[in-house]
């Protein structure tokens, strides 16, 4: 608490400003018509404003720039800049000036300093310069810790330092959602809510796949050559605004050989955002490696490689199964097909499918008719595994829409 | 492909990790998941090489369950980081305390330093601005006044203590009334009545406090006036200008017309239109259900509603018109007008005359009321002999809703800073020291005393009966108060005193109430249709929510007004009724609007207003990099080089592509480049203060803190005119406060520049002077 009294005795002082970018000085316009009382004394006023800009009075947002106003936010992934300025306030010469800027987050200690070497001498009312700048990496406090060290003309050693301290904050959240695909692509849905107080420029949101996949990027919808964005004309994000993005990842044709295999948690990549506020103020930040849970199939993995969506009521038609081995052995499998109150299987059920070993597959074409009309589901397929006795059911395969050929609009 | 959804839906809160070159991907501290909420983060002090004048401790900063706490939490107000830790953070709210603080110790000793002697000798040169004293016989001097709006005339009156006879005028004119019930004042203060004589004579209570804020002092004139009148003066024809009118002194004679913003007959007598509100000794609802009957006043004293003496001339106009305004109505409408002016075209007739005035009114007063606002209007018009009774919220009921603004920021902190000497010299207009009448507001806004000019516009509506605590009675409206209104609000506006001008604007609702249309008032605006409300006005009220964080709504109220604005262009289109003036009218005052508000609409105005397409694409371009958008600012300020390659190569264009390039440079990091851009444009421009200022402070970014203040400061010595201005205080005093620990003096000379220079509605807080 002796603080003051210690810093009028010191002949040097250190300001520090935080150097945000400047922005654009906004003036106030209200017009009139010249009919009006005023008449013309609003417009000229801001004719002679030096703040307006010459031929567009009206415009609200001028070209004068102003320097920041307050410390402001500083979110994760943006850039700490600081203005450093130690002035000799004393009316002697002051030798040997060092001066350090530290700044200290919760896990490391980083030297922000352009030079560590020392200023051999500071006349009266000079000042050393520095601007600082520092990518920040972490949440939470932040200390920016401002050092120097002098000698006096007696030759005294003196030494004091700064404090500075800010919180860093969070700008984004982010939220995924896997959705796997009957084929092996994963959809990757990415929520990302701008949690700051100002309007975010999204520059860009990209997927960066790990090794497995190849991705494709859904936010776009080609119309001619150019693409255009889902999100419209307008670029930014208002302030807890969330926005969506889709990612299609495929898995690369070299580990889409073994996709039955895909199991367990697997790496798929991670998200790589850069936005932009006031005036180009850049911000950066990667998510963590995002994972999925690959869905599981179990020991037989039953997909539908072919099935017409529209069929005639009645009327037989044909679908194509694709059954997987995913289990570490070799399978001997008896097709049972089970009629419902809509679906009916065409030949003979309890077949043998014969062996099949582990990763491979069979494809199986199966004809069946439905004999109600609207949208059925395709169920009652059971395989058995005649080693282990072990029967899997398959309801709910997929969907046809079944219609009466003779009152449908087509026909 | 069918899709089988063997989904795993599970969304998952993921934590961001800064992107790092050394990589620190997997930072166990930030990598434990906390769904949607900030992680916890628990300073830990022993981090910290805190020793013996460590003077922070960090706080435990374990985060809140809510974000937005957190983020005001950890909000910082103060750029400047101030000297202790401590202090910095204290700093925050000082602005605002501003007014409060009066003691400091440190700067009760006025140090004179070098610089701030410069910077007197430098106001030395500005004019001085002294006071008039409120002239005696004011309307001498308005009708001097060559002014189209100053030659609205008004009357002031002083307010006399009891004891003291009526004013000569109004002695003259008639037979004495009971204005000496005016309550007593301490002192004569100029008090501004914006009725009309008739009106005047008749109100007890017309004097005012000098605050201007006594609720009910205005009295009607309803019907005496009429008699008196009458009792005088030859033929009556309604008069329509209801307003602030100093007829009574050359009571009876030819007014010439053409001195009066909107009146439009010539003939001798005046009457206007009385406020109801005013007429407080009128039983409620006579007050209420009275749009018509004051007005016209035949000899009969005591009638209630009243027949015009002129009667085919008066009645019948309105009429037709009104029925024929109506949306659809333009085709039919046009006719009947050509009609009735041929009908009267060449005679002498007053209303003649009026007629063909109100072509140009009419021109700029166009707008169509809503359904039932029509209707309202309609009936009023069909109904004249018994007076349409219009619900109370169906009307505006606006009064003002403050009290006087405080006064001079500068003079306070000079008083504060500089010691009550100094202050003295400080002197500026106030309301009370000038001419209580339009000449005297026009002068506090040329003056940029707005916050006087505010005080006056509150005294002269408190004289119309709008006044403080009128809210919400009825009232009658007039060309005249809507402007005081509309200036009022106006300049509220432009102070930053949105609140306060929301408040007030409240009472108008959305300016589409019957009330607000001339066609309300059959006998005081014959055959004058269209609104009261003055289309800048409407601009003001779609414009002020945006500043309130409101933009959606500043958006609404636009794309109403530009449907209205439509209307009208295809009515005209179809060769009907409203004419071309209103096309730029609207074009113009959009572009004030839109602002924030993007894009689109620019490049509609873009196309009407080609001689400024420069300026507008960089307005656009500037707009986009403000977001961050720098690609599509890019191009936007690619077609302003294109724009300005097209004109030829003038200096102005070389100007703005510099100027668009510097900001791209400044967006993009590269100050030093964008210092060279901006100072290429003083090549071309060297008295550009814009370019001037932006090199300095780009000077800044680079580290160059001396000769960017040393730039500012010359600037702003050499030529204050241009370089006193709010933004460059600020870069100056923010510099100031960077370079030394003596910035108080520093400010303390700017202070005193900017005391003679500067009204009171010069914003103060630019010179920090109180966080210093």
């Amino acid at each position: 608490m002796d603080v003051n009294q210690a810093k009028q005795e010191h002949l040097l002082a250190l300001k520090v400003m935080r150097l945000t970018k400047p922005t654009l000085f906004t003036n106030m316009p209200v017009t009139c018509e010249d009919r009006d009382l005023p008449g013309d004394l609003f417009s000229r006023l801001m004719k002679e404003d030096p703040s307006t800009v010459k031929g567009a009075e009206s415009l609200m947002l001028g070209e004068m720039l102003t320097l920041p106003q307050n410390f402001g936010n500083i979110f994760l992934g943006e850039t700490f800049s600081s203005y450093i300025s130690v002035h000799n306030d004393s009316a002697q010469v002051v030798k040997d000036i060092l001066v350090k800027a530290d700044l200290q987050t919760s896990s490391q200690r980083l030297n922000l300093s352009a030079s560590n070497s020392a200023v051999a001498e500071l006349k009266p009312e000079c000042c050393i310069d520095d601007v600082i700048h520092h990518e920040v990496k972490e949440i939470g406090t932040h200390i920016l810790v401002c050092a120097v060290s002098y000698t006096t003309q007696s030759g005294e050693k003196l030494y004091f330092r700064k404090f500075f301290k800010f919180q860093v904050l969070k700008p984004l959240d982010v939220k995924t959602k896997f959705y796997n695909a009957e084929t092996d692509e994963v959809f990757l849905e990415a929520q990302i809510q701008n949690i700051t107080t100002s309007p975010m420029f999204m520059e860009k949101v990209s997927l960066e796949p790990s090794l497995m996949y190849n991705v494709t990027e859904l936010n776009t919808v080609t119309a001619g050559d150019s693409g255009e964005s889902t999100f419209g004309k307008m670029s930014y994000l208002q302030p807890m605004d969330t926005r969506q993005y889709l990612y299609c990842l495929k898995p690369k044709p070299e580990f889409a050989e073994k996709a039955g295999v895909i199991k367990g948690v697997t790496v798929i990549g991670k998200l790589d955002i850069v936005w932009k506020t006031n005036l180009g103020e850049r911000g950066r930040l990667q998510t963590s490696q995002l994972q999925r849970m690959a869905p599981g199939y179990g020991d037989v993995r039953l997909s539908l490689e072919l099935i017409p969506d529209t069929v005639n009521l009645e009327e037989p038609f044909d679908i194509t199964c694709k059954i997987t081995n995913c289990s570490e052995r070799t399978m001997d499998l008896v097709l049972e097909m089970c009629n419902t109150s809509s679906i009916h299987w065409c030949g003979v059920s309890g077949r043998q499918l014969g062996k099949l070993s582990p990763s491979s597959s069979l494809y199986l074409p199966l004809k069946l008719l439905s004999s109600v009309q609207g949208l059925q589901s395709i169920s009652g397929l059971r395989l058995t595994d005649t080693f282990l006795k072990r029967t899997y059911e398959y309801d709910d395969i997929a969907q046809v829409c079944v219609v009466c050929p003779f009152n449908g609009p087509d026909s | 492909m069918e899709s089988h959804e063997s989904q795993t839906p599970r969304p998952m809160s993921l934590d961001i990790v800064g992107d790092t070159g050394n990589n620190q991907s997997g930072d166990p501290a930030l990598s434990e998941v906390s769904s949607a909420q900030p992680p916890e983060v628990v300073f830990q002090e022993e981090n910290i090489d805190l020793d013996g004048e460590a003077f922070i401790t960090p706080q435990d900063d374990s985060s809140s369950d809510n974000m937005l706490d957190k983020l005001n939490d950890q909000m910082m107000e103060s750029v400047m980081i101030s000297d202790s830790p401590n202090n910095s953070e204290d700093d925050t709210g000082h602005m605002e305390s501003l007014l409060e603080q009066f003691e400091d110790g440190e700067d009760s000793e006025p140090k004179e330093s070098e610089c701030a002697e410069e910077m007197e000798e430098k106001a030395m040169v500005s004019p001085k601005i002294t006071v008039e004293a409120p002239p005696p016989a004011l309307e001498d001097e308005a009708a001097d006044e060559e002014q189209q709006v100053s030659a609205m005339e008004r009357e002031v009156e002083y307010a006399k203590p009891p004891e003291d006879t009526p004013s000569p005028r109004s002695t003259e004119l008639q037979e004495p009334f009971d204005a000496n019930k005016v309550t007593p004042k301490e002192e004569a203060i100029p008090v501004c009545t914006i009725f009309s004589q008739g009106n005047q004579q008749r109100a007890p209570g017309q004097a005012l406090a000098p605050d201007g804020f006594q609720p009910a002092l205005v009295k009607s004139p309803s019907f005496s006036s009429g008699v008196e009148a009458s009792s005088r003066l030859a033929p009556l024809v309604c008069q329509p200008s209801p307003s602030l009118s100093k007829f009574f002194t050359d009571n009876g004679h030819v007014n010439p017309a053409s001195d009066f913003f909107d009146s439009f007959t010539t003939s001798s007598s005046f009457i206007s239109v009385s406020n109801p509100n005013a007429e407080s000794m009128l039983p409620a609802g006579v007050a209420e259900s009275q749009p018509s009957p004051t007005a016209v006043s035949p000899p009969a004293p005591h009638t209630t509603p009243q027949k015009p003496t002129t009667p085919s001339l008066l009645t019948a106009p309105p009429a037709p018109e009104s029925l024929a305004q109506p949306g659809s109505a333009g085709t039919t409408l046009q006719p009947a007008f050509s009609q009735l002016q041929a009908v009267f075209s060449g005679s002498d007739d007053p209303f003649a005359t009026a007629l063909n005035m109100s072509e140009a009114d009419r021109r700029y007063d166009a707008w169509l009321p809503s359904e039932e606002t029509r209707k309202v209007l309609i009936s009023v018009a069909t109904q004249q002999h018994s007076p349409v009774f219009v619900e109370r919220d169906r009307l505006s009921m606006p009064g003002l809703r403050f009290d006087n603004l405080q006064g001079d920021a500068v003079k306070d902190l000079m008083l504060r800073f500089l010691g009550e000497q100094a202050s003295l010299k400080r002197q500026v207009f106030t309301a009370s020291s000038v001419e209580q009448s339009f000449a005297g507001l026009q002068q506090l806004i040329s003056t940029k005393n707005w916050r006087a000019a505010v005080d006056l516009t509150g005294r002269l509506l408190t004289a119309h009966g709008q006044g403080y605590g009128k809210s919400g009675q009825p009232t009658t409206h007039t060309a005249d108060s809507l402007q005081l209104w509309f200036v009022r609000l106006a300049l509220l506006t432009k102070l930053g005193l949105f609140q306060n001008a929301e408040l007030e604007f409240e009472a108008f609702g959305n300016l589409d109430q019957p009330d607000l249309y001339y066609e309300y008032y059959p006998t005081a605006y014959p055959g004058r249709r269209g609104s009261v409300v003055p289309f800048s006005m409407r601009v003001l009220h779609a414009d002020l929510p945006q500043y309130l964080g409101k933009p959606q709504e500043s958006l609404d109220r636009l794309h109403s007004m530009k449907t209205v604005c439509q209307r009208i262009l295809d009515n005209l289109e179809q060769g009907t009724a409203e004419d071309g003036s209103m096309i730029s009218v609207t074009q113009e005052n959009r572009q004030a609007s839109i602002q924030l508000w993007r894009s689109q609409m620019y490049n509609s105005i873009v196309q009407h207003e080609p001689e400024r397409k420069a300026q507008l694409l960089s307005g656009i371009g500037r707009i986009f990099l403000q977001i961050g958008d720098i690609k599509t600012a890019e191009k936007y300020f690619q077609e302003v080089e294109k724009a300005c390659q097209a004109k030829g190569d003038g200096q102005n264009p070389d100007t703005y592509v510099l100027m668009n390039r510097a900001f791209v440079h400044l967006s993009q990091n590269s100050y030093s480049e964008a210092h060279v851009s901006f100072s290429e444009v003083l090549k071309i421009d060297p008295k550009n203060p814009v370019a001037n200022n932006n090199a300095a402070v780009c000077l800044l970014y680079l580290g160059r803190l001396k000769e960017s203040l040393g730039q500012l400061e010359g600037l702003v010595q050499r030529d204050p005119t241009l370089y006193l201005h709010e933004s460059v205080l600020f870069n100056l005093t923010t510099m100031y406060e960077l370079e030394s620990s003596r910035s108080t003096q520093k400010k303390q000379a700017l202070l005193e520049a900017v005391a003679c220079r500067e009204g009171d509605s010069f914003n103060a807080q630019c010179l920090k002077l109180v966080s210093s």
